[in-house]
Parts: structure tokens; sequence; C-alpha cells
């Protein structure tokens, strides 16, 4: 049998150990992780971005102008020396400036604007009872659930049966999501039952 | 006698023995249940099958090792669908352990269709800085990609000869553990109308669904079920769809563990 087998079901193994309790070999195994993943990640950010979009275009095309966002971005690096800390500044203010300028018409499109489009949109579109209660829940759950995160008003009388029902709406969205995070949870269970089972223990086929 | 009192205080090494046991046995024997396809699922699988052979397809991503059971059957089977159709599967990761991951799965799953890298498909790689990434690659896409991941220049690539930007691509599938299909609804499909499908785990699904509403996003593939869903779609079952009844098993013993604690914890109560 494959060694890599061996080496991953005792890594899981050495994982699931801590569901007993605390122990040497999960600590083993979650160092092993965490070294592994940063050394990938480093190995990776140097092969598929450095050298392609510093090194190649520097000294094998002669792209000079490339020096410019590298001496930018080298910039971000004298926060760690307190007398040269202020030349970060302006490196963190292009990435900041480009980050925002790109994000936020980015954002009021997609999950602004088009969302209050599709609260409204489907009373347009009603053609059977269903799609009546749809529209109609769809357009309550925003409003009374956004009348809940207002607090410059008590919570009382009519404005709080609106906000009552928001906690409804969001009750009933936690519920939802909880759901969807077990059905995650027992996925990744189920992938490591089957590998234990099928690649190192041969009982299924 | 067990008291319903003392069922709410179950030690938690049993309820893990249990949940394991409620995993591992429809593993062994094997046993199928019903699974229904869902509308989000079909909406994938259509806009899919409607594409035109050639057609370009943009396959990222976006996840880690941690959660390859779930993210695994769906990438499979939705490569599978893509090459079966003969569209060509331009693969990338914008997190860094995607590109291992996408980078063999998409060879995997060509090698059963015995097609050609760089004609057929091809994987480009990982790049950090999302925003950067997504909204460079909707102007040119070598210049955000130079080379392949085996480090090919893209215009010594015969298929990325004939794709430069989003313009030729036709759909986009990100295959994601996080919030990354944001980042593509955001700035690919907002800013450059690009169709967009997030293959993300369950826990991500309630996140997608209000971009159904308002077709932002052509369909989706949560979890473990939609993947098995795929499998049944496309007539390839396979670990999904052995998982889902797992799945269920599992779910059926949670609703008895929350039920009994319930029962429980009123019986304490009353005594009180």
């Amino acid at each position: 049998m494959d060694s890599g087998i061996w080496i991953a079901a005792g890594l899981t193994l050495a994982i699931y150990s801590f569901l007993y309790r605390d122990n040497p070999a999960y600590k083993f195994a979650e160092h092993l992780l965490v070294g592994i993943s940063v050394g990938y990640l480093i190995v990776i950010a140097f092969k598929d971005t450095v050298v392609p979009k510093i090194i190649d275009p520097l000294f094998v095309h002669r792209q000079w102008l490339v020096l410019v966002p590298v001496i930018i971005g080298v910039l971000m690096f004298s926060r760690f020396v307190s007398k040269i800390a202020w030349l970060s500044r302006p490196a963190l203010a292009i990435y900041i400036g480009f980050g925002a300028g790109a994000a936020i018409p980015a954002n009021m499109q997609a999950n602004i604007l088009a969302q209050i489009r599709a609260t409204v949109s489907p009373f347009a579109g009603i053609d059977s009872i269903g799609g009546a209660i749809n529209a109609v829940l769809i357009a309550a759950g925003l409003i009374c659930t956004l009348l809940y995160f207002y607090f410059s008003k008590k919570h009382e009388g009519v404005f709080g049966k609106f906000t009552r029902t928001g906690i409804y709406f969001l009750m009933i969205f936690f519920g939802a999501t909880f759901g969807f995070t077990v059905m995650a949870r027992i996925s990744l269970l189920i992938g490591r039952a089957g590998f234990l089972l099928r690649d190192w223990l041969n009982i299924i086929k | 006698m067990i008291s319903l009192r003392s069922l709410g205080n179950i030690d938690r090494k049993i309820i893990f023995a249990a949940l394991f046991l409620s995993v591992s046995i429809p593993l062994i024997f094997d046993f199928r249940l019903p699974n229904r396809i869902t509308k989000e699922v079909r909406a994938v699988y259509d806009f899919i099958d409607r594409l035109p052979p050639e057609s370009a397809v943009l396959v990222s991503f976006d996840h880690d090792t941690a959660t390859l059971p779930e993210m695994s059957p769906m990438a499979r089977a939705l490569l599978r669908h893509l090459f079966n159709r003969r569209l060509r599967v331009i693969g990338l990761a914008l997190r860094a352990e995607g590109s291992s991951i996408g980078n063999g799965l998409v060879h995997a799953v060509a090698a059963e269709y015995n097609l050609q890298e760089g004609m057929d498909y091809v994987f480009l790689g990982f790049r950090p800085e999302i925003t950067s990434a997504i909204l460079g690659m909707g102007e040119n896409i070598a210049r955000v990609f130079p080379k392949d991941f085996r480090g090919v220049p893209l215009d010594e690539i015969p298929l990325m000869q004939t794709v430069k930007n989003y313009r030729q691509i036709e759909l986009i599938i990100s295959i994601a553990d996080d919030d990354t299909p944001n980042y593509w609804i955001n700035y690919a499909n907002a800013r450059y109308h690009e169709a967009v499908v997030p293959a993300v785990t369950a826990v991500m699904a309630t996140t997608y669904y209000p971009f159904l509403q308002e077709k932002q996003i052509i369909g989706m593939v949560p979890g473990l079920k939609a993947a098995a869903e795929y499998e049944q779609l496309i007539g390839r079952p396979g670990d999904a769809s052995v998982g889902m009844s797992a799945q269920s098993i599992a779910h059926l013993l949670i609703l008895l563990l929350i039920l009994i604690g319930n029962l429980s914890y009123l019986s304490a109560r009353r005594r009180r």
C-alpha cells in the first residue's frame, strides 16, 4: 500500500484524537498542517507571482517600469523600522485608494441596487397566488429586518411588532444557515470516513 | 430505566461515535436514497448544455484542501459535463492551495476524455489580490497570467490565442469555500456582464441565494447535495451520490439528538 495513505490516515486519526482530549499527536498534526500551509503559500506566491510579475519582466524582458510598483510594494515593509515607517503611507494610500475605488461602485451595484430591484421586481411579474405570497414575503422580510436594525426608536407599539417580525425572519435565516453548516461539516466527515474505510482499510470498494 | 433527563447528559464521546457510525454504515453497505434535483442546479446544467461546442468556460478553484471532500465531487461533475460537451476550459485559482488542486483535477478529468492541454484546456495557476486579478482579466488575461501553470507563455498556447478577455468567455464558475464568488459577481458580472455560477460549500449557500432573484448568477451548486444532483444530471454517480445517503442518515441522527436534548430540557424545567 502507498505510504502516503498511511501517513494521511495517521494524521487524520491524530486530528480526530482531539475529540477525546487535547494530546501531543493532535498538536503535532495541527502544527504540521500550519507549517506546510504557510510553506506552500510562500512557494506558490514566489513561483506564480514574484517570478512572472517581477523577476521575468525585469531580468528577461528588461521592462524597467515594473520597478515602480515594486518600489511602492517594498515601501510597505518600512513599517518594520519605526524611523522610516512613514514611508509606508503613500503605498498604503495607493492600495486603499484602488481598493475603495474599485469596490464601492461594484458593491453598490451588485449588493445594494440589484438587491433593491430584486425586492420590488417580483410584484411586477405576479402570475399566481404562490408568486404573490413570495413577493410579499421577500418585501416584508427586507423591511422588517431593516427596521429591527434601526435603534434610534424604541422597539414598542406598532413599530415593535414590525421589529419583532424582523427577528422571526432573522431566526429563519439563522436556522437555514445552521442547517447548511451542519450539512457542510457532515460532508467533511463523510470525506474522511470514506478515505479511512476505502483507501486505508479497504473495507469499501 | 433511562430517564429523559439522563438522556440529555449523554457523554459527547458517545455522540461522536454514533455520528461516525451513522456516516460509515451507509458508506459500507452502499445504499442510495432518492435525491431531488433543485431548480438552481438544473439551471446551471441547462445553461452549460445550451452553450455551443468550443465555447470557453473559466473555472476558478477558489478553495483550499480543508474542504476538498465537499468541493472535489462538484468540481469533478462540472468538469465532466464541460469536457463531455467539448467546451474549452480555462482553469485558474484565486486561492493559493486551489492551484495544485485545480491543476490535478483538470488534468485528471481531461484525461478521461483524451483531451489535449493547450488545445482543449489550460491551467493558468494562482494569482493573489482577487480584485485586481478579476478586473485585469476583463481587459487582458495575458497581462494577469503571462504564463500558464507549466510556465508556457500564454501567446504560445493555441487555446489562449483566441481567448483574450471575458468577451470570449461564456461562463465563469467559481468553485469556492469562501466569499470569492462575491468578487466574481461584483466585478465580472456587474462590470463585464459575465455569466457567473458559484459552486460553493453548503455553509456559503445562504450567502448566494439572494443573487438568484436578480439573475446575477445563472444558478448555483451548493454543497454535497447539489454535487450529487449534478452527478445525477450528467449520469455519472460518484462520491457525492454515495455520500448523500450517509449525509441523510447523519441528519436523522442529529434531528433525533436535537429532539432528545429539547425533551430533556423541558423535562428538567418542569421538575424545577
